[in-house]
């Protein structure tokens, strides 16, 4: 090989692999699916797996929170997709959501889930379009978990006991 | 053309980089190098460059095509970067002991490039430097900081008597942890000792004298 097509290989080798190191420090991944969906990721070639995609929402929809989030994990194990990333948060909240009291370690798991996919998606803004929810954008769901964790004098109100779920 | 500050150099101090911060608990964390390793891993340079460890002229000059340059560039910076990873991964993450450590390594690189040793002296200097920080976190406080205890941690605290070892005791990671630091440290010391260096200097016309003398 000549000296200067060497020379250029070694420096995208470098570049390559300097890119990737901080793209890893930067998403911090904490398992093996999720180091290689953050490789994939950073290359733009991480796809979801649409089959489970399409069982957790089934799922979702017929109330089975519990194993449409399993489905979901399974679709994105590498948590690197914010559309999937919402309904495992959606899925927190509407399981974790009671009349008198709410699931705070659901709703703490939400927020996780929200914050992770505002955090992925583009400007940080999601929309959803899915007649199934009242909550249909990212920010109202966040804002909903945060209310949920939130405790204050309004718990009392006897009130409460008949507001509706999203 | 050197294959090895093309291609092995940066791999291999890239390598540290990526693995200096890496520490396994109940899931993986990635440590970003503290602040305080940058100061270190500057002296560190700096104590290379003087003992002819390193020579930057060989790496980058004028003399040198625009794509070397940039080559030795990319050495010269991977090296620092890796010093960087390589001094977190000699200091604990918390307490008194993080503090000892740093003041410990700090005055061990300046009293090192006031010595101004040379070539080989640095690098053995850098082996027992980073191999006895290795022992002392990765074993001693190790051991002292396991909830569960053992023989080792018995044998400290005996020795030990008196001290709070709240002051001493670290975060617990899994023992894959210190194999990894191990990995990181050996290949940090080999990128080091594969860095192109200055020629040794002939011993001047005096001591050539002093030893033909002798040896009439």
């Amino acid at each position: 090989m000549r000296e200067p097509a060497a020379r250029l290989l070694g420096l995208a080798l470098a570049v390559s692999y300097a890119v990737f190191i901080v793209a890893l420090y930067v998403r911090q991944p904490q398992t093996v699916a999720e180091m290689t969906g953050a490789l994939s990721a950073t290359v733009g070639t991480y796809r979801i797996d649409e089959r489970a995609f399409a069982d957790g929402l089934q799922f979702f929809r017929t109330g089975q929170y519990a194993a449409a989030r399993l489905a979901l994990e399974r679709a994105d194990p590498a948590h690197e997709d914010p559309r999937t990333q919402f309904y495992i948060a959606y899925s927190d909240y509407r399981e974790g959501w009671g009349r008198v009291y709410n699931d705070r370690e659901l709703f703490a798991r939400g927020l996780e889930a929200v914050d992770r996919a505002i955090a992925l998606a583009p400007g940080g803004r999601i929309v959803v379009d899915d007649p199934d929810l009242q909550m249909r954008s990212a920010d109202e769901l966040k804002a909903e978990l945060q209310a949920g964790l939130r405790r204050d004098a309004s718990d009392l109100n006897p009130l409460k006991l008949f507001r509706q779920r999203k | 053309m050197s294959h090895r500050e093309v291609f092995v150099l940066p791999l291999v101090f890239l390598t540290v980089a990526l693995l200096g911060g890496v520490r396994v608990t109940d899931h993986v964390v990635l440590l970003p190098p503290p602040l305080f390793t940058f100061v270190l891993a500057f002296l560190l340079v700096g104590v290379l460059i003087r003992s002819g460890a390193l020579a930057p002229e060989q790496l980058m000059s004028a003399t040198r095509p625009p794509m070397a340059n940039a080559s030795g560039a990319v050495v010269l910076i991977t090296a620092f970067v890796a010093a960087t990873q390589a001094f977190s991964v000699a200091i604990p993450e918390s307490g008194l002991p993080r503090l000892l450590f740093s003041v410990f390594l700090l005055a061990l690189l300046l009293n090192t490039l006031a010595a101004s040793p040379d070539r080989v002296r640095v690098l053995r200097s850098v082996l027992v430097i980073f191999g006895s920080a290795f022992t002392l976190k990765f074993i001693v406080l190790a051991a002292l900081s396991d909830p569960t205890g053992g023989r080792v941690k018995r044998m400290l605290q005996i020795m030990l008597e008196g001290l709070t070892l709240g002051t001493l005791s670290q975060d617990v990671y899994r023992p894959v942890t210190g194999y990894v630091a191990f990995v990181t440290l050996t290949l940090f010391v080999g990128g080091l000792a594969l860095l192109p260096s200055r020629p040794r200097r002939m011993p001047d016309s005096a001591q050539r004298d002093a030893v033909r003398n002798a040896l009439d």
